[in-house]
């Protein structure tokens, strides 16, 4: 049970956010007055079916499209265009991992461009390798590995500089689903350490359940906040065994039904 | 099996037009129609004689018909003999082509980076370029002789102005299309502008720069032999003029075979590195 502390630390703030794209000379509202808060430590899942501005709000967050209205604020700091905040760390829907690069030159990215010394970046970077089960493919290139391996580096690449705050866009989303529990599994085992405040994209009700503290609902496009689900099976928590109680069915059915009107929606429009 | 077949074939091949080469010209008279009037050895010379021709270019055969080699300074004697032979000839025009690449490569890439990566250079700058893309290069060497003088500076010029705008174009293109997502998850990651220039765009690009590395080398190649065409105190090129105006097919044809086995090595490494530096790619894709 998430108790929640008085001092809580607000580390995210957004309100009533949105976003216009010009596509086609045709106006589309991708975003519409989203607003929410997540607080420090917290796993907050964004769930909404495709098309309904996941990624959008998230690529805000990161400053990487300007808002047509609205605040965001990260630790009480508004954010602005293309100034990207330094604690935050950003994990992509789509493989951005550098090709020209080997496994462990593309993890150890964020230390050399800080200038951390050839020697204690090899510890980490082993380190880091060695906790995504990628041992002895450290100097592979991208284009020989598999999807999952792949996505385990990305992850690494942002987790390495150890990033408060983690974005992550439908990380393991394409992912067969064997992988992708298997994803799960890692990705909860690191979080458990440190604790990230993390904002995590998906469409999967079932990785929302099993990762998150909280579910935040997304309408169909235009995407404004619907609803906002408790989730709070104790941690740790077992990404399988999870999926075998009685508390994730009921949940499960309760978000269910909700995010189906949604899907509907984005189908009728 | 497939392998030794084909083998066998290049062959055949290779060893019937040698053989046409050769021997064809003998049956000119009674099968005219066979036979083109081009198979005249004044044209063409003959194999056999091209060989005899090598030898006695390269000294490996001096002018009294012996071997250069075990005689004590009979190469030396015979390489003296000349100011511009085969060895001497070889090794300027390579070096000339080298030089001719290497800058060609390296300004094309830099100016090919600088207006890629930036609108308003290549906005202001794209019609010149434009314009003198439309040239043919070859149609300025002589200019470039006259200004650069006889000596190798002139050959340089002139294959690095054939390199230079095949190296830029392709460069630009690459510089246009870095991923973007690659760019943001730099700068995500906490690169500066100019680590992201460092470590995302001069990377891409690269993969575009080396696609046009093989094709660099023929021209600059070209290059250099229309420059030693027009003037020249050393180099292949010159030794084919010289050979045309005695009228000696053989001696043109030892150039010509001479720039071909240059040519194939050249290329050759180019690929080789070409590999090295694309191994990051998938294996279906190096060299493509
Ligand atoms: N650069 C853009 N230009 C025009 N329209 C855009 C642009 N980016 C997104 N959109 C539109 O905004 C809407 C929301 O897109 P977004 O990528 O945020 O969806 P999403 O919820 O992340 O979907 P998915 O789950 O499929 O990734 C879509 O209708 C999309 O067509
Ligand atoms: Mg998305």
């Amino acid at each position: 049970m998430p108790s929640t502390p008085p001092d809580v630390r607000c580390r995210i703030e957004i309100n009533g956010l949105r976003k216009d794209f010009l596509a086609n000379g045709r106006e589309v509202v991708a975003v519409d007055d989203a607003s929410f808060r997540i607080d420090d430590g917290e796993f907050v899942a964004l769930l909404g079916p495709s098309g309904c501005g996941k990624s959008t709000i998230l690529n805000m967050v990161a400053t990487l499209i300007a808002p047509t209205g609205g605040t965001i604020k990260v630790d009480g700091a508004p954010v602005s265009f293309g100034k990207p905040v330094r604690h935050v760390g950003y994990v992509f829907q789509k493989d951005t991992l550098f090709p020209w690069r080997t496994v462990e030159d593309n993890i150890g990215y964020s230390l050399e461009l800080a200038g951390v010394p050839i020697g204690e970046r090899r510890t980490r970077v082993a380190e880091a390798i060695h906790q995504a089960g990628l041992d002895g493919f450290a100097r592979f290139y991208p284009a020989s590995l598999s999807g999952g391996m792949r996505q385990r580096v990305s992850l690494m690449r942002t987790l390495i500089s150890n990033p408060e705050i983690l974005l992550m866009d439908e990380p393991f989303g394409a992912l067969d689903t064997h992988t992708k529990l298997d994803m799960h599994s890692v990705l909860l085992g690191l979080w458990e350490r440190q604790r990230q405040t993390v904002l995590f994209v998906t469409h999967d009700l079932g990785e929302a359940l099993t990762l998150a503290d909280r579910i935040i609902l997304l309408s169909a496009r235009p995407g404004r906040v619907k609803q906002d689900f408790r989730v709070d099976f104790p941690r740790p928590r077992d990404a399988v065994a999870l999926r075998e109680t009685r508390q994730y069915a009921e949940l499960f059915s309760k978000v269910w039904h909700s995010l189906g009107e949604e899907f509907a929606r984005s189908r009728s429009t | 099996m497939r392998r030794a077949s084909t083998l066998f074939w290049q062959i055949l091949i290779g060893l019937g037009a040698l053989a046409l080469w050769e021997w064809g010209w003998n049956l000119h008279e009674r099968l005219p129609w066979l036979i083109p009037d081009l198979l005249d050895p004044y044209f063409v010379s003959r194999p056999s004689v091209i060989f005899q021709q090598f030898l006695s270019m390269s000294c490996l055969v001096g002018r009294d018909g012996n071997w250069t080699f075990g005689v004590d300074g009979a190469f030396a004697k015979c390489m003296s003999r000349s100011e511009n032979n085969l060895w001497i000839a070889t090794f300027v025009t390579l070096k000339n082509t080298l030089w001719g690449f290497l800058t060609g490569v390296s300004s094309g890439f830099v100016l090919g980076l600088l207006l890629g990566r930036s609108n308003r250079l290549s906005q202001i700058f794209y019609p010149y370029i434009t314009a003198f893309n439309s040239i043919p290069r070859i149609a300025l060497a002589p200019i470039i002789i006259l200004a650069f003088g006889i000596g190798d500076a002139s050959k340089v010029v002139t294959a690095w102005l054939v390199v230079v705008f095949l190296v830029f174009f392709n460069t630009f293109e690459g510089a246009r299309s870095v991923d973007r997502d690659h760019i943001n998850a730099s700068r995500l990651l906490g690169a500066s502008e100019w680590q992201v220039t460092r470590t995302v765009i001069v990377p891409s690009t690269m993969a575009w720069l080396f696609a046009s590395l093989s094709p660099a080398i023929s021209f600059s190649l070209i290059g250099v032999i229309v420059g030693e065409f027009i003037g020249a105190e050393h180099g292949i090129g010159r030794m084919i003029i010289e050979a045309e105006a005695r009228g000696e097919a053989a001696g043109m044809m030892v150039a010509v075979f001479v720039l071909m086995i240059a040519g194939v090595i050249l290329s050759a490494l180019v690929r080789r590195l070409q590999a090295y530096l694309l191994r990051w790619r998938p294996a279906q894709t190096v060299g493509g």
